[in-house]
């Protein structure tokens, strides 16, 4: 061994990539860049859940404390918290709330709540959730059944209703919901993101590489000398990797469909439509990307600031309604915001094509805002 | 009768670099053309400002009678560069016949034709990344005349290979030039341009001198080509 070749070596690896500015900058800035976004996203409170509250209770008599209504209690308790902001509603627009987003889940006290109490010293609570979003709606159940707990313990503590909180388990929620529903796991939530994402990920990479060859090997100044254009470059390109970028829209599907056996409802088809349309938004922020690279390397450096952020921003792991308000404006440029949004209304939801159409048509715009953008800023000198 | 090139004060700047400084250059219709010069005085700048590749700074490029850069003339326009410049996962039909497509297409017949042209008829269905250095030359040369352009601009086209398959490169031009295609060649070495019908004597981004090998070395006063050339250069510096 010869220390003095390595040290050749390792000096002229480090003058290489010194003389790569923009190398050098995203070694610092990238990570930065990709923390900031992660430590605002983990540090956000969570805006206040919606919570629809019909509240019949009609109250009872006790002995010895007077009149006492359970169901205005858990209100009060419910209010107390910063999680919740109540909604009073009717028994007949349940599902129309939740439908509309006007709520996220509603809990119904019934008339005789607190006679039922008084009786048994345990009750159970309809609880009627929207059900596209798991965390949610685990979130909402857990914060409903504290609440109720704390009134319980509250009342026993003050001697109006001994024994209060003493059945094992004095509440027990009854959670219904809206969408999707009991069968549906963890992974049938994430699935929609999931695929999203794959099919953004790996079309951008496949675009990217095969166009930076283009460049490197010459033929690209070749092409540019032939009576071709470069729109005509992005549509040749677009239609050539859009097959397979299709492909594997289809592999992507079909494999958690059939293999992985995600539970959804809507229809493939339509999940298909939308993820090829991503796709076909990865396809042309390939060629974009691609124009502002000399080298593969350099197209990998495009990773951490434009595909990262949207797994972290595009409504895939945190909700764009729990961001801060700035975030939330960058989540709206992000195309995987509208894939996520109109494959979980399709595959949770059941929604078809005439609910999720403002989506299908985002998208297309950004895909072909991103196709004009690639043949504007393709380089003819090379 | 139009001139297939016809440059006008054509200046391209880099920065302070004046990689073309003004030249004016004819080239007659079935002529092979030599641009001959030193590596760095402008040859390839100045094809590629003739295949519109590059913008001028200043002046004009005629070219088949538009001013480049024009996209539709390039479809009379075959253009080879030093470089293989092919595409390494296809194969030498495969090549041509995409390039040819791009110019506005060429049958089996004609692809076929030009293969046969540049010798490559048994490696016609061979992956171009299994070809020696010589014949992705080859190929690379049938891909610019596929589409049986009028006007070939080659940059250094026989650089690197070896002069047994040169000889074979000018026996090829000089077919295609008596049937009537023009050809602008460019070169750093004398003895080719010996070859040529006409040379243009390039110098830091400059015209020195223009004419048939016989014109030029009557001009200068010399006995060879080569002193020529110095005696040019000479004449430019002063």
């Amino acid at each position: 061994m010869n220390t003095q070749r390595i040290f050749a070596l390792a000096r002229r690896v480090m003058r290489q990539i010194l003389r790569d500015v923009r190398t050098v900058a995203l070694l610092v800035f990238a990570p930065m860049f990709v923390l900031a976004i992660g430590a605002v996203l983990f540090r956000a409170e969570p805006a206040r859940l919606a919570l629809g509250i019909i509240n019949e209770d009609a109250g009872v008599s006790l002995p010895m404390a007077g009149e006492m209504a359970l169901g205005a209690r858990i209100v009060n308790t419910l209010a107390e918290g910063n999680v919740f902001e109540l909604v009073p509603l009717d028994q007949n627009e349940i599902d129309e709330r939740l439908r509309d987003g006007a709520v996220e889940g509603v809990l119904i006290l019934p008339a005789d709540l607190s006679a039922a109490f008084q009786r048994e010293r345990q009750v159970t609570l309809d609880l009627r959730l929207e059900g596209s979003n798991p965390s949610r709606s685990t979130l909402i159940t857990a914060r409903v059944t504290e609440a109720a707990m704390k009134t319980f313990a509250g009342l026993a503590a003050s001697g109006a209703l001994p024994g209060a909180g003493s059945a094992e388990l004095p509440v027990r929620i009854n959670a219904t919901h809206l969408f999707a529903g009991e069968t549906f796991d963890t992974l049938d939530f994430v699935a929609p993101v999931y695929i999203a994402f794959l099919a953004l990920f790996f079309v951008f990479l496949l675009t990217c590489v095969s166009f930076l060859r283009e460049r490197s090997q010459g033929t690209f100044e070749r092409l540019m000398a032939t009576p071709v254009n470069r729109i005509e470059i992005v549509l040749g390109y677009m239609a050539g990797l859009g097959l397979f970028a299709l492909l594997q829209v289809a592999v992507i599907l079909l494999f958690t469909v059939w293999v992985i056996q995600i539970n959804y409802l809507g229809s493939l088809a339509l999940l298909f439509v939308i993820v090829a349309l991503l796709a076909m938004v990865g396809v042309n922020l390939g060629i974009l990307a691609s124009a502002f690279a000399r080298t593969e390397f350099q197209v990998v450096q495009f990773i951490p600031l434009l595909i990262i952020p949207q797994a972290l921003l595009g409504d895939v792991f945190w909700a764009i309604e729990d961001m801060p308000a700035h975030l939330q404006v960058v989540a709206r440029f992000m195309p995987i915001t509208y894939a996520n949004r109109a494959l979980r209304d399709v595959m949770l939801k059941g929604w078809g094509l005439a609910e999720i159409w403002p989506n299908l048509a985002v998208l297309a715009g950004i895909a072909a805002l991103l196709l004009v953008l690639g043949a504007l800023t393709m380089r003819r000198e090379v | 009768m139009i001139m297939p090139i016809v440059t006008e004060q054509l200046r391209k700047h880099f920065g302070a670099l004046r990689a073309v400084d003004g030249i004016d250059l004819t080239v007659h219709p079935g002529e092979i053309y030599g641009l001959l010069g030193p590596n760095g005085s402008g040859k390839t700048t100045l094809i590629r400002l003739l295949v519109g590749l590059l913008r001028p700074t200043a002046g004009l490029a005629v070219v088949l009678g538009h001013a480049m850069p024009n996209k539709a003339t390039l479809s009379q326009v075959g253009y080879m560069t030093q470089a293989g410049a092919l595409y390494d996962d296809l194969t030498v039909r495969e090549n041509i016949s995409f390039f040819a497509a791009m110019c506005g297409g060429a049958d089996r017949a004609r692809v076929d034709e030009v293969i046969a042209l540049v010798d490559l008829q048994e490696r016609a269905g061979s992956l171009v990344r299994t070809l020696s250095g010589g014949m992705k030359q080859r190929t690379s040369l049938a891909c610019a005349l596929a589409h049986r352009p009028r006007l070939l601009l080659l940059d250094e086209p026989t650089v690197g290979i070896d002069p047994q398959l040169r000889a074979v490169f000018w026996s090829y031009f000089r077919r295609l030039a008596d049937d009537g295609v023009t050809l602008v060649i460019s070169s750093h070495v004398m003895d080719e341009a010996e070859r040529c019908d006409r040379l243009g004597l390039l110098r830091q981004g400059r015209l020195l001198a223009e004419g048939s090998v016989s014109e030029l070395r009557a001009q200068a006063g010399t006995a060879t080509l080569e002193e020529a050339f110095l005696r040019f250069a000479e004449g430019g510096n002063r």
